[in-house]
């Protein structure tokens, strides 16, 4: 153990006293971390990202645009938010655009396993790219968000693919009404 | 008598003789560098300035466990105010006293009943304090119950330390931090010497992450109780929005809670699920951790021992983490945590980089790039700056490559950087964001050409 | 804009103040909390400490007993007393600051010593749910340790000095039902499946169910199709070992559907029930701490005088012995499973059925006894708790102080034998008892005046007490010396650390959850050390 204060030097500054020269705020740990992640950050071709402040690293979307599977020719946005106490706790992510998915319900919710249940600090960024892409090319039924959809497509994946393409060009499907996301 | 008394020096008054009796003798298991005397307690009482962070269960204790310790210079900091469900132990706040600032109510409670106690409160968040007001303490003690709060003062303590030339830590920069938690029968507590040893971002692990429960089952197969309301809060609240789109879900607003329980109750009964009960809405709602007096009681005073000790080193600090679970009978177990050696938060990993005042941003990132000493592959480089963070660059990322290429061309100095700024830079070859010192230096060319 | 405003559930003030502590001990833990009467013997430092972590929970109500008057060292660390205390009675004072904090407890202040209280009023002591003291004689301590024991009045008997501490539980005996185990074993009788559970299991045809319903089926009928499986080619027998556990396990990677191009599709209950084979296929058994419990001369013997405890014992008794078969009631609940919410809900009532089922006959068994004995009524709430924690009831047969303190022999072999390891934990607890014995024959604390004096006298009772226990001297003396640098001091920190663990201990007697010290705990806030021995 060391001794930590001499009864000489027992006075400290008194509060608001002049700065050591050159000292500075820090980043905090979330924001050197998410540095990191982003830094190296290895997108598939087919998604990209936008930042809207590129000084804020914190927030940013990710744009997915798959090349094969149901979803191919689709644009599909999902918003990033990491907050402070990130790597502990995932960041928040949301699916902007409506789509016709068995695991993204129409608020934006996204069933993957890494954005809640099983996220651990050691993942990245880049860890919830891969999950998002692959969603979009096994979408997958057994647990679903979008419980209508899931069943179409265990029961019938010729009429799964006539809804994601009617969605994608803009349309009803059953009684709800999709946005028009095609490149 | 107490008149008689006002002539002598507050620490030698005969009501600090018990801890007179430990300050001012010597004993065979004491500290080799511990010398026994009166100005100890002196030292304690006039000199020494301790940080409480929190003023709920834990800081509540603290507060008396330390102004019963001697200590009188005592700030504490708290942005809550008093609810009805404090009331069970955090023991210095009445029925009146609900709505008040926690802090000042603590503090104004404490210096009327210990006389010469000088307490001083601070009604806000930790992070409304800057670092000049961290910097004037000997010793943060912190009760807290929120990671992230945890995770900024920790921050906080690392960034004021300071490091010699030979990039030893200069000791006198060192303000020890006592931490304690409690979660209902269990507790742990502990000693941090920040960059000496293991700090909270080396054992983020040790935290328990929160409960969660897959989003399929809550929208699909719910089976618990608390899948119901999960669904309720995560799904249905925003598909509604009872109260307007602007109008978020609020934990404390008991109408918010009603509703989320009787929606929960109507997803219970369609399901066939029992013991949708209030109780559980609300503690799935607000992430309620239990609590009870007494393991705040032990926690907060098991802390507040070390406290006393750092501060008058009459005895060795335990080392460095302690855990007690009242459950089962009585059990504490103590364990060295490690400090990890490329720890984000109090790895010393600042180097410095000597550059010409003039150079451009694209002089530094190729000397990352090709320079012996760090030979990097793609750096991403950013800086704080005032406060507020600015991405220098970052080629990995097309669309702030696109927005930050032209920095390349900038003098650093036109990027708002200085003689001493910290640069933070990000790469495959090393295991974290490192951070990178400037050193201004003459331009030789110049100097030769004189 | 309208506002939604349901109906808001009535919360009472008293609820949402005690919220959460509730989440802990329940409502029914509160109200024998709020039957609780706690007795403080000497509002010291460490005395206040133990009833603030009382009175805020909302204990019924408190008494202290106190003849001493309040001085200035009291003030310097109790933060129950002010300056205006000073001079006045100590336990009046520490009672008037105490209540403060919680007006639903009720509080008396007795001025009398204990030792009066003892000739005179013995039955003073009759009224209390449990009785703490700290700061006695040795003598008083025996006295009041013994006549507690007499009238079965549990007792804590707390030390503070210097960075040292001890808190000893003196209890006859003490039942616990509610233990809350950090980990409940499971109690799904997949080896002796009940009527409902098997026609269940049987009924369920794993092949046949659809691609979307396989992912789920719960794991618990995935292994008991397996075992079933097993059990073809080993005729009645259960898989015990490592060998037989793989072989399920591999039958259960068989019953996993491939996709077209032959990979196992990945199913979340199959992965389940593979991790599940280790932990649930432990045979059911009756545990045999609970066993001996059950045949215990208290549960074999019943009387008028008998708690409900052993009365529910004895009814349970004769349950194993005949519906039950040699099991205990089942405990009813399914833990949480990858599972379609209908095979789920369906499972849980499946269990939960049969638990009240058994819950039921045990019940009625309660009442036969009840009605034989003619004592007090046991409610079915309590009825119902004991059957779904059986598992994990808990019996103290503790010991008395006054025993402990004369050292006979058992005791002393005890100590002698820890002694010997060496353990310094023991050794703190001779220094407790050597500086109790220095007070007695002194008057003052160890090294109260001036330390080095004091060693040699004290050293003579620590040697005292090691050679009543038949124990060489201690090779050193510096224990003894750190004793008498303490010189008595009581120091705030360490007094709040034990009244912390003390007022908790009350708690858990007073509400009869959780396990309570068995039943000293000796802890040493110089080398941050704490430990539990069992005199």
């Amino acid at each position: 153990m060391i001794k930590l204060f001499s009864l000489k030097q027992q006075k400290k500054d008194e509060e608001g006293t002049a700065r050591a020269g050159g000292s500075q705020k820090k980043a905090s740990a979330a924001q050197l971390r998410i540095t990191k992640d982003l830094n190296e950050l290895n997108l598939p071709k087919t998604c990209s990202t936008e930042f809207p402040d590129p000084d804020d690293l914190l927030n940013f979307k990710l744009i997915i645009c798959p090349d094969e599977g149901f979803y191919r020719g689709g644009r599909f946005v999902f918003s990033f938010k990491v907050g402070p106490n990130y790597p502990h706790e995932p960041p928040k992510v949301k699916c902007e655009t409506a789509v016709y998915h068995p695991n993204i319900d129409l608020e934006g919710n996204v069933c993957l396993n890494i954005l809640r249940e099983d996220w651990k600090p050691v993942l990245t960024v880049n860890s919830i790219v891969y999950g998002l892409q692959y969603l979009f090319l096994e979408p997958n039924p057994e647990d679903p968000l979008n419980k209508e959809a899931a069943d179409v497509l265990q029961s019938n994946r010729r009429l799964f693919e006539q809804h994601v393409q009617r969605a994608m060009r803009g349309g009803y499907v059953g009684s709800l009404y999709f946005e028009r996301c095609l490149k | 008598m107490a008149t008689g008394e006002s002539q002598t020096p507050d620490y030698q008054q005969r009501k600090w003789q018990n801890l007179r009796k430990l300050l001012e003798r010597s004993g065979p298991f004491c500290h080799p560098d511990f010398e026994p005397s009166a100005e100890i307690l002196d030292f304690i009482m006039n000199s020494c300035k301790v940080l409480i962070v929190g003023a709920g269960g834990l800081g509540c204790e603290l507060l008396k466990d330390l102004a019963l310790m001697g200590f009188k210079k005592i700030h504490i900091v708290d942005m809550d105010t008093i609810e009805l469900s404090n009331l069970n132990r955090q023991f210095l706040f009445r029925k009146n006293d609900i709505g008040l600032s926690k802090a000042k109510c603590a503090v104004e409670f404490v210096n009327k009943r210990i006389p010469g106690c000088e307490a001083t409160a601070h009604h806000c968040a930790i992070q409304d304090l800057d670092e000049g007001f961290y910097k004037q303490f000997h010793i943060v003690v912190c009760g807290l119950d929120s990671i992230v709060a945890r995770r900024w003062l920790n921050g906080m303590l690392m960034s004021l330390l300071q490091y010699n030339d030979d990039r030893s830590l200069d000791q006198s920069t060192v303000i020890p931090l006592v931490d304690g938690g409690t979660e209902g029968f269990k507790g742990n507590a502990r000693v941090i010497l920040p960059g000496m040893s293991a700090c909270i971002e080396c054992t983020l692990d040790l935290y328990p992450p929160q409960k969660t429960f897959p989003l399929c089952t809550i929208a699909n197969t719910p089976r618990l109780p608390e899948h119901c309301i999960e669904y309720v809060k995560v799904i249905q609240w925003a598909k509604e929005n009872p109260w307007g789109t602007t109008t978020g879900l609020d934990g404390d607003d008991p109408q918010h809670v009603a509703w989320v329980y009787e929606k929960a109750q109507e997803r219970a009964l369609k399901y066939g699920i029992a013991n949708v009960t209030y109780r559980l809405t609300q503690g799935v709602l607000k992430n309620i951790i239990p609590a009870v007096a007494s393991t705040n009681a032990a926690i907060a005073a098991f802390c507040a021992t070390e406290v006393f000790k750092l501060a008058t080193s009459c005895c060795v600090n335990m080392n460095n983490y302690m855990v007690l679970n009242m459950a089962d009978g009585v059990y504490t177990y103590t364990f060295s945590a490690e400090k990890s050696p490329d720890c984000v938060a109090c790895s010393n990993n600042t180097q410095v980089m000597e550059i010409q005042a003039e150079a451009t941003l694209q002089m530094i990132y190729d000397k990352l790039c090709e320079d012996q000493l760090y030979m990097m592959k793609s750096p991403g480089i950013t800086t704080v700056i005032n406060g507020r963070n600015k991405t220098l660059y970052m080629s990995s990322i097309k669309s702030i490559e696109e927005r930050t290429r032209d920095n390349l061309k900038k003098k650093i100095t036109d990027l708002g950087l200085y003689n001493g700024a910290d640069i933070l830079v990000a790469d495959v070859t090393t295991p974290n964001t490192i951070t990178i010192k400037l050193k201004f230096i003459e331009n030789i060319d110049v100097e030769m050409s004189r | 804009m309208a506002s939604p405003s349901p109906k808001s559930p009535e919360q009472t003030e008293k609820t949402k103040q005690y919220d959460r502590q509730l989440r802990l001990w329940g409502d029914h833990g509160q109200m024998a909390l709020e039957h609780g009467h706690v007795c403080l013997i000497n509002a010291t430092a460490l005395g206040t400490e133990v009833l603030k972590s009382i009175v805020l929970p909302g204990v019924g109500s408190i008494t202290i007993a106190d003849d001493k008057t309040v001085s200035d060292d009291d003030i310097g660390n109790n933060f129950f007393l002010e300056s205006s205390s000073n001079g006045l009675n100590r336990g009046s004072e520490a009672l008037r600051l105490l209540l403060e904090l919680n007006p639903a407890v009720q509080g008396h202040a007795v001025q009398e010593p204990t030792d009066q209280i003892l000739r005179e009023n013995p039955d003073f002591f009759k009224a209390f749910s449990v009785v703490v003291a700290t700061a006695l004689e040795d003598k008083t301590i025996q006295n009041l340790a013994q006549h507690l024991w007499d009238i079965n009045v549990p007792f804590i008997l707390c030390r503070s000095v210097g960075f040292l501490g001890s808190f000893r539980i003196q209890i006859k005996e003490h039942a616990v039902v509610e233990t809350h185990p950090d980990n409940e074993q499971t109690d799904l009788r997949l080896d002796v499946p009940f009527p409902a559970l098997a026609e269940y299991l049987d009924g369920f045809d794993i092949d046949g169910v659809e691609l979307k319903d396989h992912g789920h089926i719960p794991w618990i009928v995935i292994l008991y199709k397996a075992v079933q499986k097993w059990q073809i080619s080993n005729t009645n027998c259960w898989p015990m070992s490592r060998k037989q556990k793989n072989e399920v396990k591999s039958i259960i990677e068989e019953f996993i559907r491939k996709d077209e191009n032959g990979i196992p599709i990945n199913e979340e209950n199959f992965e389940e029930a593979l991790r599940a084979v280790n932990t649930a296929l432990m045979p059911t058994f009756l545990p045999t701490n609970i066993q001996n419990l059950l045949y215990s001369s208290a549960a074999t013997n019943l009387t008028k005088e008998s708690s409900p405890f052993w009365i529910m014992c004895s009814a349970l008794r004769n349950f194993i012995e005949s519906e039950g078969k040699g099991k205990l009631p089942l405990r009813g609940v399914l833990p949480d499973m990858t599972a379609s919410t209908e095979h789920y809900i369906k499972l849980q009532n499946i269990y939960r059925s049969q638990a009240a089922m058994e819950t039921e006959i045990i019940y009625r068994k309660v009442q036969q006894i009840i009605a034989q004995l003619h004592c007090e009524n046991i409610s079915e709430g309590e009825v119902k708790l004991f059957c779904r924690h059986a598992h994990d009831l808990y019996l103290i047969k503790g010991s008395n102080i006054a025993t402990e303190h004369q050292l006979g022999g058992t005791v002393a072999a005890y100590i002698s034998r820890y002694l010997e390891e060496p353990d310094v934990m023991m050794v703190h607890y001779i220094l407790l008892r050597a500086a109790e014995m220095f007070r007695s024959e002194h008057c003052r604390a160890p090294g109260d005046w001036e330390p080095e004096g004091d060693i040699a006298m004290l050293k003579t009772c620590v040697n005292k007490i090691l050679s009543d226990i038949s124990c060489s001297p201690f090779p050193k003396d510096d224990h003894i010396h750190e004793m008498c640098r303490y010189g008595g001091a009581e120091i705030h920190s360490v007094s709040a650390f034990l009244g912390g663990c003390v007022a908790h201990e009350a708690i858990k007697i007073v509400t009869k959850q959780y396990k309570p010290v068995n039943n000293t705990f000796i802890y040493d806030g110089a080398s941050t050390n704490t430990t539990t021995f069992t005199f």
